[in-house]
């Protein structure tokens, strides 16, 4: 994924990189963009470009390598410098201390917040979606990587550009906050035994 | 064999927190050494047993509630279309 050996590619390696390795992760590509942006226009416009990209700087990809962590990593690059610059003022997460109280003990003695594993069972709608949606960015970004797309810590960390113990500490308390929120729910859809 | 040492010391001798190890083992990132370990530890770490079982289900909801969207239609045929068209001029 970092800059590797350029490749060489006859046109019709090209298209069958394109189509056999790129296109099968373009659902996955969609709700990403989707899961950013908050906006279906937006989430389509970034998928696109990112595989414009993709195709464009296809020499710089080994085929047979990882091309769903490749692919995530333009997606996300071109969100961060081409869309959020133009709509997002600068995060006010102080990563920094979400870092030092990971790695201390504290964080065994935080306060889980009051939710059940029976209250989740009834979340059959869009709650949990919600839920996710509502997380600054950077926090929902690593719950999408995680989560629902499986990504190795090594992987997401190269894809986000941040070190391993970072996505550590930054999953942990985005997955802290989804519980708020979640439990938040819980309560207003008065679950008295929640 | 449950490892009598634990597992998920550090290099540098700093001792894992709860929370750093139930994290590995939910995100499958524990080797096998340490998912036993943390098995045998959940059996008597009342707040792990707990956190496991909460955490497990969130991230299960996630997966099932999170990832259904597909791609609109036609965006694949645009996408194609463009790139024809960058490669042709
Ligand atoms: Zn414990």
């Amino acid at each position: 994924m970092e800059e590797s050996q350029k490749q060489h590619y006859s046109i019709q390696e090209k298209n069958a990189i394109f189509n056999n390795e790129f296109l099968p992760h373009i659902n996955s590509m969609y709700n990403f963009g989707y899961r950013l942006t908050l906006d279906q226009d937006d989430a389509k416009d970034l998928v696109q470009d990112t595989y414009l990209k993709a195709f464009r700087f296809i020499e710089s990809f080994q085929k047979g390598t990882n091309a769903k962590a490749w692919l995530f990593r333009i997606l996300k690059n071109s969100f961060i410098n081409d869309y959020r610059k133009k709509t997002k003022e600068p995060s006010k997460v102080d990563y920094q201390e979400v870092e030092m109280y990971y790695n201390s003990e504290e964080v065994d003695r935080q306060i889980t917040p009051d939710l059940r594993v029976e209250s989740l069972k009834d979340m059959i709608g869009d709650e949990i979606s919600n839920a996710l949606n509502a997380l600054d960015v950077d926090f929902r970004t690593v719950i999408i990587l995680c989560d629902l797309e499986d990504f190795k810590y090594e992987e997401m960390a190269k894809i986000l550009d941040i070190p391993i113990g970072t996505v550590r500490s930054r999953l942990h308390r985005a997955r802290q906050l989804l519980k708020e929120k979640l439990s938040e729910y819980a309560k207003t859809m008065g679950y008295k035994n929640s | 064999m449950i490892p009598e040492k634990n597992p998920f010391v550090q290099a540098d001798g700093a001792k894992p927190t709860c929370m750093q190890m139930l994290q590995l083992i939910l995100d499958d990132e524990a080797s096998e050494e340490q998912r036993l370990y943390f098995k045998n530890h959940m059996d008597s770490c009342m707040p792990c047993f707990k956190s496991y079982s909460l955490d497990s289900a969130i991230k299960q909801l996630l997966k099932s509630r999170c990832c259904n969207d597909s791609v609109p239609p036609g965006l694949i045929e645009e996408i194609k279309f463009q790139i024809n068209q960058n490669t042709a001029s």
